[in-house]
């Protein structure tokens, strides 16, 4: 099947979408993944695409608060949403709690899988601020590392359960003190 | 967990042997790693592969008029279009009786395997180049496949390759010791036959090029995720400059200039490697040169390098994973090399999936019968091994299947006091993908001979530990040499780790265990495995592969101090995930005594960086790479504290260095800086620009370079329900020398022990009896998770022998270690000898007698 120039034009989509804060307004072609658009359109590379099918987890991002794989998801079903990616989690070259995490624990060799396991994690500590070995182990299946056998990022995760919680008391011992 | 080392900190505490976190993290943990997809220069074009579906066929015809008229499509090229650019591809390192195939860039005539690239579509965007690939045309006339070596050998078979001896492309035979005295001496022979299948590397980050084009001088470079990237550059050069040699001799002729450096450049090298050479075996190019002139085409690819104006500069920046394969250069990366330079336009490619499964490289295809000689006290005598590989079509470059036979030809007694050693190879051509060193690239030796001693073992009656501990050479017998040459010495201390490992065991808890487990239904077992690796070996490892290899067995590196002070370290590693910059940064500011944060390192560009014909690979990274970095940071220091000590007016020996400042022993208050240093040693010297302190250096490693040995011990559930194993215990024992930073080098164990397990009990290349193949996809290949990969403990051991640095490579290990370790364990468990690499849930009910 072969199109026209004006055939294709005519099928471009025009997709909003708030990106790490950001609001955007892009025209893109309706077969697009999200994890293009957020790449070459965006230069958000720090999304990875490692298998482009599904299985590897190297993509994820946060679509409204969830995990979702960005390689499978057409941009223009991201219309009206909210992302996050890895470079919406730091502030500048300060890292968030869970990048400092993983940074202690050395979590990482390549990195190339990091983004997607920091997303999942973000993910999975929202939902379950205090998760066990094995419920990390199984939260994180979603997302293949070929070069750690996987032990540093679990302890990452397990770090960034101390630093978020110690956090909170933090936090919330000074709601108490300023009399909240 | 510890988390008071950071690179903050200065060399007061000495870096090197700390867990000092990773300079990389600074930019891949908030998302500004750069690998080679991210970098997309302004109007890059996009290459797209056809590739055959067929395992073995004709190409008839090939009709790319459509699309050529695709949107967006710039130009498209058939496969006969791309070898008019470009030379055929010779055999780089010729193995004394292999017959290495010499091959086209592109598929025109012949396919050979799935996935085999018959032409490329260049367009403005990837998916409009994938678009127009759907678009061309190919008629194929099916030629009979060849599957497995058994269909190979057979006379009946389709040859693959029309000069080969059929589909043997070799045949060779090693003999170290009486092989035949020994086998008749011994009072038992074990003879075993094992089969492993088809494995693939797999970087999470698939590999990829961009060959972009200065359009002013029209000079290529080359942004590519390659582990040797002066390979990459030399081969890229050599296969686009596709000319006679008359005219390449002509162009040499008149060149004065290049001329004059080659002329120079050739002196020196044979004058620096006039021994190494004298010890090159003519016998290695025989084979070759029987079956085709690929001495022709070396010829026409040397003499076209020697007329060439230009070379393409190679850059890599961060790359995700290789384990082996991003070593080799692929048909594809020198494809998009040719198209950029004839179309002046910058092209990328980007391997997908789906390709680096099928074509991206695959290893350990291999058939063993393996026989050892022993007494019924358990004294080994000798070791005989017939062995066929199963090579696939192309074979891999710069290495390919045929290194495999090589090493296992060194490496099989293992660290074993064997008194003979026979080996057979046959490495044998069939329609599949291409083999690749793989992480271990030898590592079957290690399996099977580590699984046919605990044959042996069952069958005299003595337990696995104490056969091993019986035979293993130890302190009371080193230094020795083993029977295929290599010197051994104090840190071949493979005895040491299994001791521990067996001290580690509590066996009378295992037994409970095992009768714990058969109460669930399940079943224990426990497996051990040692090996010993050379990282990077002795001195007379590399002419024990095979004469003359010594020669290229060194380590290019040079240390800069900056004006500002600042210091500049040049490797010619390509790190790919194993931690380079953190590693080297903590041995350099140890030298220098300065904070690791006034360090940089720089890697991967070769219009800066030192050549090497490895870059990494080998497990070099620690005792050779951070060794040349040691040994030029050690003469620049030199070189600073002469200036120092003249501003200071003291005796360079009086010199002392400590967070960053340099003094007289003692008096820390009244010191200089590096800056300081640098501008007094710049005005002195009237330096105008560049480097103030240098010094390049050639590292051959030092004293008897050395051993890395390990025991792993497996343990596991077995559940004879649903055949599942989960592994409740790993151990590794090991001994790599000194640590520079333990948990890079645990990091390393594990991940290598994590393939391991990925290999015996989840991942297989699946090509049917057709060889068409089944395993494209992720669905199909599985990786394992956080699930199925367990905890592994790692217990290190330090055998020091007071060489310089002393630190051992540790990359490998975990990969050669775990196969054996759970294929004895597995056997333990169900009380039968466990024969093959593969054991998914099926064959583990099958080997239970559950299922039938
Ligand atoms: S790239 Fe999206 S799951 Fe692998
Ligand atoms: S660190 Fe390399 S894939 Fe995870």
């Amino acid at each position: 099947m072969t199109h026209t120039s004006e055939e294709l034009a005519a099928m471009i989509v025009s997709v909003s979408m708030t990106v790490n804060g950001n609001a955007t307004t892009l025209d893109v072609d309706p077969r697009c993944s999200l994890a293009d658009t957020l790449r070459d359109s965006l230069g958000l590379t720090g999304t990875h695409l490692g298998c482009e099918h599904g299985v590897c987890g190297a993509c994820t991002v946060l679509v409204g608060g969830e995990p979702a794989r960005s390689c499978l998801m057409l941009t223009a079903q991201a219309d009206g949403c909210e992302i996050v990616t890895i470079e919406g989690l730091s502030d500048g070259d300060t890292r968030s709690p869970i990048q400092e995490a993983m940074y202690q624990a050395m979590s990482f060799q390549c990195a190339f899988c990091s983004p997607g396991f920091i997303m999942s994690t973000v993910a999975l500590l929202a939902e379950n601020p205090n998760p066990t070995e094995r419920e990390i182990r199984e939260e994180l299946s979603g997302n293949l590392c070929r070069c750690t056998g996987y032990q540093s990022i679990v302890a990452g995760v397990e770090t960034a359960v101390e630093i978020l919680s110690s956090q909170n008391i933090l936090s919330s011992q000074n709601k108490e003190r300023s009399g909240q | 967990m510890t988390f008071e080392a950071t690179n903050a900190q200065t060399s007061g505490l000495g870096f090197t042997g700390q867990s000092v976190k990773r300079v990389e993290d600074d930019r891949f943990l908030v998302g500004e790693g750069r690998f080679v997809a991210d970098i997309n220069p302004e109007g890059v074009l996009h290459a797209a592969f056809v590739r055959s579906p067929y395992p073995h066929a004709r190409v008839t015809r090939i009709d790319v008029s459509t699309a050529r008229r695709m949107p967006g499509v710039v130009r498209v090229f058939t496969g006969s279009e791309i070898n008019e650019l470009t030379n055929r591809v010779p055999p780089l390192a010729s193995i004394k009786g292999v017959y290495s195939p010499l091959y086209t860039i592109m598929s025109d005539d012949v396919v050979r395997h799935v996935g085999d690239p018959v032409a490329v579509v260049i367009a403005e965007s990837r998916p409009l180049a994938e678009d127009a690939v759907e678009q061309v045309v190919v008629d194929y006339d099916p030629l009979e496949p060849v599957p497995d070596v058994d269909r190979a050998v057979e006379p009946s078979a389709a040859q693959i390759w029309p000069k080969a001896d059929g589909n043997v492309l070799a045949d060779t035979t090693d003999t170290f010791g009486d092989i035949n005295d020994a086998f008749t001496k011994a009072e038992v022979v074990v003879t075993e036959r094992f089969d492993s299948h088809r494995l693939t590397n797999q970087p999470m980050e698939t590999k990829g090029i961009l060959a972009e084009v200065d359009p002013a001088t029209r000079h290529l470079t080359l942004h590519s995720t390659t582990q040797a990237p002066n390979v990459l550059r030399w081969i890229a050069a050599g296969i686009t400059v596709n000319q006679g040699p008359g005219r390449s001799l002509r162009q040499f002729a008149v060149n004065k200039k290049r001329r004059k450096a080659f002329v120079g450049a050739a002196r020196e090298f044979l004058k620096d490697q006039r021994e190494e050479l004298r010890k090159q075996d003519p016998a290695a190019m025989k084979t070759q040169r029987k079956a085709e002139n690929a001495m022709g085409t070396l010829m026409r690819m040397g003499l076209g390098l020697l007329a060439a104006d230009d070379f393409p500069t190679v850059k890599t920046a961060d790359i995700g994973g290789g384990f082996g394969c991003k070593g080799a250069v692929t048909r594809e990366e020198l494809t998009v090399v040719a198209v950029a330079k004839t179309m002046g336009r910058s092209v990328q490619w980007i391997e997908d999936r789906v390709e680096n499964l099928t074509n991206g490289g695959q290893a350990r295809e291999e058939r063993f019968t393996l026989s050892l000689a022993l007494d019924r006290d358990g004294t080994f005598h000798g070791l005989r091994c017939d062995a066929v590989i199963d090579h696939g079509a192309y074979p891999g470059f710069p290495f390919g299947a045929a290194i495999t036979s090589l090493m296992w030809k060194v490496y099989m007694p293992g660290p074993y006091d064997f008194k003979a050693f026979h080996l057979e190879t046959r490495i044998v051509a069939t329609n599949k993908g291409t083999v690749v060193p793989y992480r271990g690239p030898w590592a079957h030796e290690t399996w099977v001979r580590e699984r046919l001693i605990d044959i042996a073992a069952e069958k005299i009656g003595m337990t696995p530990g104490d056969l091993r501990r019986k035979n293993m050479i130890g302190d009371d017998k080193l230094p020795m040499s083993m029977i295929t040459g290599p010197d051994l010495d104090a840190t071949m201390s493979a005895k040491k780790t299994l001791e521990r490992a067996l001290e580690l065991i509590d066996m009378d808890q295992l037994d409970r265990d095992k009768a714990d487990a058969k109460q669930r239904g399940h079943r224990i077992g426990l497996g051990l495995a040692t090996y010993h690796e050379a990282a990077p070996g002795p001195p007379n490892f590399g002419d024990s592969l095979q004469p003359g290899n010594a020669m290229l067995l060194f380590e290019d590196g040079r240390a800069t101090v900056e004006e500002d002070g600042r210091i500049v370290m040049y490797t010619a590693q390509s790190p790919h995930g194993q931690s380079h910059q953190t590693t080297y940064a903590q041995v350099v500011a140890d030298e220098f005594g300065v904070a690791m944060d006034d360090v940089d390192i720089v890697w991967g560009d070769t219009d800066r960086t030192p050549f090497s014909v490895i870059g990494t690979g080998g497990s070099r990274g620690a005792p050779m790479g951070a060794g040349v970095m040691r040994s030029t940071a050690r003469e620049v220091r030199r070189q600073v504290v002469s200036v120092a000590a003249d501003m200071l007016e003291a005796n360079p020996d009086d010199i002392e260095i400590s967070d960053g400042t340099i003094h007289v022993a003692g008096v820390p208050a009244r010191g200089v800086s590096y800056a300081d240093v640098a501008a007094k040693a710049k005005s002195e010297k009237g330096i105008t620009s560049g480097p103030v302190f240098e010094h390049v250096d050639r590292y051959t490693g030092t004293g008897n370079g050395g051993w890395s040995v390990a025991t792993h011990v497996a343990v596991v559930d077995i559940d004879l329900e649903t055949g599942f194993v989960t592994i409740p215990r790993y151990l590794v024992v090991e001994d790599c020398g000194r640590i520079i930073n333990p948990a890079i080098v645990d990091g390393q164990v594990r991940g290598g022990v994590a393939q391991g397990i990925g290999a015996v009990f989840y991942e297989k290349m699946n090509y049917d009896e057709s060889a068409n193949l089944a395993s494209t996809t992720y669905m199909d290949y599985l990786i394992p998770t956080a699930m199925e990969i367990p905890a592994i403990e790692v217990d290190h051991m330090e055998t020091i022998t007071g060489g310089d640095g002393d630190s051992r490579g540790t990359g490998e290990g975990g990969m050669i270690g775990a196969p054996p370790a759970l294929g004895n364990a597995v056997s333990d468990a169900l009380g039968v000898q466990v024969t093959e690499l593969y054991l998914p849930p099926h064959r583990i009910l099958e080997l239970a007698g559950v299922l039938g």
